[in-house]
């Protein structure tokens, strides 16, 4: 198949699911065309085994956009999608989660592992995971980061999957998800109100019965049951899983996505470099997430410097330092995006367009610039405008000084390739992060650097 | 045939601007659109949208190459989201600063449309590539077609110089000469740049003002830079930005009145939280210090979580030899007791809310008799105080009432009963009396009594019966915050010394008036500590 | 270690280079130089806590701005820029009224044009001092309202100001003329030697003129020429 015939099978899904399935309004501009930040990022996150937090009201279709794509890119009978779900309540145990002992065998004292459909299948949905205990969250997120569950003394290893966690607004009944927890999602989106015109067009159909099948269903609920190795029933589930796709193909005029065709694509994705705007505008940013002229880098539990030279840049308003993850998001993302739009390259708008889904749950801000911001007019969550401003701000700061911030990194090559030359100065952060790798890393004999 | 040509820009259009889009780094605009009027300008913004217009874009074409004429249109529209001024709040910054050497209010407007002009063009002929040279030159040869001024003729002599390219102009040498001196693409001296520049082109906005006192229409070919420009939330930010930048209710209240026709076509003026809405003119004292306040924000503390005493089942891990039996969870468990696969619970103890205090409403008392400064001339912080501890009420979804007074018994005197509305509470706090200070405690008696309230009173407390006064607030146990302001006097360290001992009543002084704002902030801080 | 910056090895900058980067350029380095020029002046000067215009210390002012003066090369513009940056007060932390003036004064009397237009109508204060010394055959207009003592010790050159000035206009101006388009304070041509001055608005008091003419809106005003008593309100 052509590398764009890819491409266009991924838009047909998404029209497909906004003409029937989920309606929204478009709030995600990229290139000139318009789409539903959810339910394309959802696909994304679909496509790049990523892991996404959607917040939302509750009845606004959170956990729907997720089954939805989640059937439609892994031809799995919208049925057996949620029976694999977990919902979040205190309660939930890791039995019901991940899987538990083969009760017969273990009155025979035999130890032998029943797994969870949540764990066999690649779409992982945790419904109103901040309603979990937060050792559940993180047994969650650590199985979905490794692609790998343990139970007893088994392990099953996932070669695809992704996550997709829906959370209320923070309430009375509701657990916080944590910052080390919450970093590990590689973004963040709302399921927004679709307006009360879209929203009168919901209850027309009993759209969900589209993706249902109770043939497949049962014959997929019947291989996830049965006592065969996971490897031998994942070439058994794939079977199923293709036919339910050329059911969906001949019922519904829908080619859903097989095994194949998505590792293709993955690769395809991964293989999109940045160009070189895109790759000094997501070091200016990083930049600005980590920098402390005064204690070498951000920790949540120094303040800035009253009177820092850096005071109008980013990293005074925040709290806590950017993870290692952050970078890694905003790159698979980016990339997924770029590869959505048949580009050959990630470019500045990719990464500007995707970065405040990134940042706006990783970032702890300040009081006093919460304090300022939270009534201003907007129709994001607080989070996701504060973000999506800031990214806007050091934009600006990048166009205002895109060509010397290219020439200071150039510049430090060359002058870690060896050649005599002055960095260059300027007035960011990022001047200086040049400066403190080339001291660290320039010069450096092979006794020192592993002395 | 004016359809065809229409959808033939449009269609030319929609190939460029990709290619403008990714030249200026993909700036957050709609794409640009075509829509035609009569005038000679080339090219109009509204609420961030590029609209060409088609008979210029048409006459352009005679000379020049279509896909050239829309290029250059849009690079230099759109240099002006991506340059300069960027947002409102760099375009008040130039306008202001241009005030400062001229003052006819449309004189400044035209003066700062064509500094961003020359900005933006010449960043974009420096960085971008880019036609808008060429457009120049056919500007200038066909200069009565576009009735180019002779301002404009002297900025294409200013272009040709700085540039280094030809554009076919003549003379202006002098007056070009100085203005090539003027560092336009250093941002650091834009204040200090549009000074100049003004300065060496007023004399030809004054003659042009008075060739043209009959018709009145100088107009820029390449559009007028106005605030419909720009989105209604950047009008917002940019006048919040302006606010804080110029800490000053005169020149705020002069540039809200320069463009009072253009804020209220975009509904400020009329009641409403933001002073929002067609009608009324704008009351720029008020939306002054709103957008002031807004600078500063007091947080009010949270109710506190308490525990409760009792212990639930939080979550499991799994049970060792040694350990308890009574927290096994016997079903998860699966009726074993063998390590490894038998759980207990962790119990955790449960949080309640604490009792509910809430946040209550609060009486502001503002001192406007004649030793306090008026707010409409100088910054008064007393007002600005005021106004930021109104807003902590109301962001608590609490009501303020207002009390300003100067001699009450003689009528000075204003009430506002507790309300939401931010506009009216403002409007309360910006009335000045001037005259003696004389405060009518009934009045603020039937205020207390309608609600459970707190008290936040800000004077100089030279009041002339502040004996009562202190009687009063002895006797009452809402809790007052008094700020007094100016140096420490008598009168103030009568109040002192008559309330050091009522737990419920702050006193703050406030040395100098310039650090009112944050000192009454801190100080309000305290007391909700306190108080919470 | 990998090069972490290895990503931008081959980039090259496409700014380019347009004529006003270089304009800009040589006029800051002259406009440095002025600068420099003047605090070399005024560093021994800001040790007096007043500055008092005698002819001994003025002479030996401008002695030492022309010396400092001498090698640089300016424009007209450069003085007027130079004089909104004395305004400013951003670089120049201070200013001094009086060697500021001598020193503007030498820049115009040194410059190469002969005809020096300076357009300070926006000066928050009033320049003094202006026009000291200039030399026959240079013309100076000041666009502007000015201080004291303009045209001091004028040497025949043609000094006009394009506004008012305030006392001791062409004191000891020794030949030449001088226009004030407005109005003039007192001691108007204290010890003038020669010459004209010309004032098209009143003048408030005049000086013991030594020689030389002085016309109030466009009569004789010395009082020897005086045909008209009504000077003597004016003298003080």
């Amino acid at each position: 198949m052509a590398k764009s015939e890819y491409q266009k099978k991924i838009r047909d899904i998404y029209r497909f699911i906004e003409d029937n399935l989920y309606f929204n309004r478009p709030d995600f501009h990229i290139k000139g065309k318009r789409f539903n930040s959810t339910m394309l990022l959802t696909l994304l996150t679909g496509l790049i085994k990523g892991k996404e937090l959607i917040i939302g009201e509750p009845g606004l279709g959170k956990t729907t956009s997720a089954e939805y794509v989640s059937s439609l890119l892994y031809q799995c009978p919208l049925g057996v999608i949620w029976g694999s779900e977990v919902p979040g309540h205190p309660e939930q145990t890791e039995e019901k989660i991940i899987g538990r002992p083969d009760l017969g065998k273990l009155n025979r004292g035999i130890e032998d592992v029943v797994w969870s459909n949540f764990t066999q299948l690649p779409v992982k949905i945790v419904d109103e995971i901040n309603r979990l205990p937060e050792t559940k969250q993180s047994m969650i997120l650590d199985g979905v980061d490794r692609g790998h569950w343990e139970y007893l003394n088994e392990m099953i290893i996932n070669e695809e999957y992704c996550l997709f966690a829906t959370a209320n607004y923070q309430d009375r009944g509701t657990n916080t998800i944590i910052a080390p927890l919450i970093d590990r999602f590689d973004i963040i989106l709302e399921s927004k109100h679709p307006g009360p015109n879209l929203s009168f067009m919901i209850g027309d159909n009993h759209k969900e019965h589209m993706l249902r099948n109770s043939v497949y269903e049962k014959k997929l609920e019947k291989i996830l049951k049965s006592k065969d190795t996971y490897e031998k029933k994942l070439p058994q589930m794939e079977k199923i899983c293709n036919e339910f796709g050329e059911y969906l193909r001949s019922e519904l005029g829908i080619e859903a996505v097989n095994k194949d065709e998505r590792q293709r694509i993955s690769s395809d994705i991964r293989r999109l470099e940045f160009d070189l705007d895109a790759s000094a505008f997501t070091i200016m940013l990083i930049t600005e997430l980590s920098f402390c002229h005064k204690y070498g880098q951000k920790r949540s539990h120094e303040g800035c410097e009253e009177g820092c030279h850096y005071t109008g840049y980013l990293c005074h308003e925040i709290k806590n330092c950017a993870s290692n993850r952050l970078p890694s998001s905003i790159r698979s993302y980016s990339q997924a995006i770029a590869w959505f739009m048949d580009a050959d390259e990630v470019d500045i708008e990719d990464v500007r367009t995707i970065v405040p889904y990134t940042i706006a749950h990783r970032i702890q801000w300040k009081e006093d610039h919460l304090m300022r911001k939270e009534r201003n007019r907007r129709n994001d969550p607080l989070q996701l405008y504060l973000a999506k401003e800031v990214v806007n701000d050091v934009f600006h700061r990048y166009s205002e000084q895109k060509e010397e911030v290219k020439q200071a990194l150039s510049t430090g090559f060359r002058i870690l390739n060896g050649e005599e030359l002055e960095p260059v100065n300027g007035d960011h952060p990022v001047y200086e992060e040049i400066k403190n790798d080339l001291i660290s890393l320039g010069d450096v004999g092979d006794d020192e650097r592993y002395g | 045939m004016k359809r065809g040509n229409e959808e033939s820009i449009t269609r030319a259009l929609n190939e460029i601007w990709p290619r403008v889009k990714k030249k200026h780094l993909f700036p957050q605009i709609p794409t640009p659109v075509v829509g035609e009027n009569d005038e000679a300008v080339a090219i109009e913004m509204k609420d961030k949208q590029i609209i060409l217009n088609q008979r210029v874009c048409e006459k352009l074409a005679e000379e020049m190459p279509r896909e050239d004429v829309i290029e250059a249109l849009l690079d230099h529209g759109t240099s002006h989201y991506t340059y300069c001024p960027w947002d409102l709040s760099t375009h008040l910054f130039l306008y202001s600063e241009t005030k400062q050497v001229i003052k006819d209010p449309e004189m400044v407007k035209r003066v700062t449309g064509y500094f961003m002009d020359i900005v933006g063009n010449t960043y974009c002929v420096k960085e971008k590539g880019t036609k808008i040279p060429e457009l120049y030159k056919y500007l200038e040869r066909q200069s009565h077609t576009f009735q180019r001024t002779e301002l404009d003729k002297v900025i294409s002599s200013l272009y040709q110089r700085i540039w280094g390219v030809n554009l076919d102009v003549s003379g202006y040498n002098d007056l070009s000469g100085r203005l090539s001196r003027i560092p336009y693409l250093d941002k650091d001296r834009w204040s200090k740049s549009i000074k100049s520049f003004a300065r060496i082109i007023r004399p030809l906005l004054e003659s042009e003002k008075e060739k043209t006192a009959g018709d009145g229409n100088s107009q820029n070919t390449m559009g007028d830079h106005g605030l419909s420009g720009y989105s209604e939330e950047e009008i917002e930010d940019g006048l919040r930005e302006f606010a804080g930048k110029t800490g000053n209710p005169e020149e705020f209240k002069e540039m809200v009145s320069d463009f009072e026709d253009e804020l209220k076509d975009l509904g400020f003026g009329e009641t409403g939280g933001m002073g929002r809405g067609h009608g009324e003119s704008i009351d720029a004292d008020l939306l002054f210090y709103m957008k002031l306040a807004e600078h500063f924000n007091i947080p009010i503390q949270k109710i506190p979580m308490e525990k409760s005493g009792s212990m639930h089942p939080h979550s499991h891990t799994p049970w060792e030899v040694g350990r308890p039996f009574q927290d096994i969870d016997i079903w998860t468990s699966f009726g074993k007791i063998i390590p490894g696969i038998t759980q207990v619970w962790n119990k955790r103890e449960g949080e309640i809310f604490g009792e509910m205090e809430g946040t209550p409403d609060c009486i502001i008392v503002i001192d406007s008799s004649g030793s306090m400064v008026n707010p409409t001339k100088n910054l008064s912080y007393a007002v600005l105080g005021a106004g930021c501890a109104s807003d902590a009420y109301l962001r608590s979804d609490s009501r303020v009432a207002v009390y300003n007074f100067s001699d009450a018994a003689a009528g000075g005197k204003q009430l506002l009963d507790f309300s939401r509305n931010r506009k009216e509470v403002y409007g309360t706090l910006c009335r000045y009396f001037g005259g003696g200070t004389n405060l009518k405690l009934k009045d603020l008696e039937v205020l207390r009594r309608k609600s459970k309230t707190d008290i936040f009173i800000i004077t100089d407390m030279q009041i002339t019966n502040l004996e009562k006064v202190i009687d009063y607030f002895s006797e009452i146990d809402n809790r007052v915050t008094a700020v007094y302001i100016g140096r420490h006097n008598r009168y103030a360290k009568r109040f002192e010394e008559a309330t050091q001992k009522r737990k419920n009543i702050a006193l703050y002084n406030v040395d100098k008036k310039e650090d009112i704002p944050s000192i009454v902030l801190g100080k309000i801080k305290e007391y909700f500590r306190m108080a919470s | 270690m990998k090069n972490p910056f290895v990503r931008f090895k081959d980039y090259e900058s496409c700014k380019r280079e347009i004529p006003l980067d270089g304009i800009i350029r040589s006029k800051d380095i002259v406009i440095d130089k002025l600068v420099a020029g003047y605090e070399n002046i005024v560093e021994e000067e800001v040790k007096s806590l007043v500055w008092v215009v005698e002819r001994s210390r003025l002479m030996e002012t401008y002695s030492k701005a022309k010396e400092v003066i001498s090698d640089l090369e300016y424009t007209a513009e450069d003085i007027e820029e130079f004089c909104y940056e004395l305004d400013s007060n951003e670089r120049l932390p201070y200013l001094i009224t009086g060697p500021s003036g001598i020193y503007i004064s030498a820049l115009c009397n040194h410059a190469k044009e002969t005809e020096i237009t300076l357009k300070l109508n926006e000066l928050k204060r009033k320049m003094h001092l202006i026009g000291y010394q200039l030399p026959e055959g240079k013309r100076l207009i000041v666009e502007g309202d000015m201080g004291n003592f303009i045209g001091t010790r004028l040497e025949g050159g043609e000094l006009i100001i394009e506004g008012c000035v305030k006392d001791w206009v062409g004191a000891g101006m020794r030949k030449g003329k001088i226009t004030v388009r407005k109005y003039a304070g007192y001691h108007t041509a204290e010890w003038m030697m020669d010459g004209e001055i010309w004032v098209e608005g009143k003048i408030r008091g005049i000086g013991k003129i030594i020689n030389g003419k002085v016309y109030e809106m466009g009569k004789p005003a010395n009082p020897s020429y005086s045909s008209s008593p009504s000077y003597e309100g004016y003298i003080r």
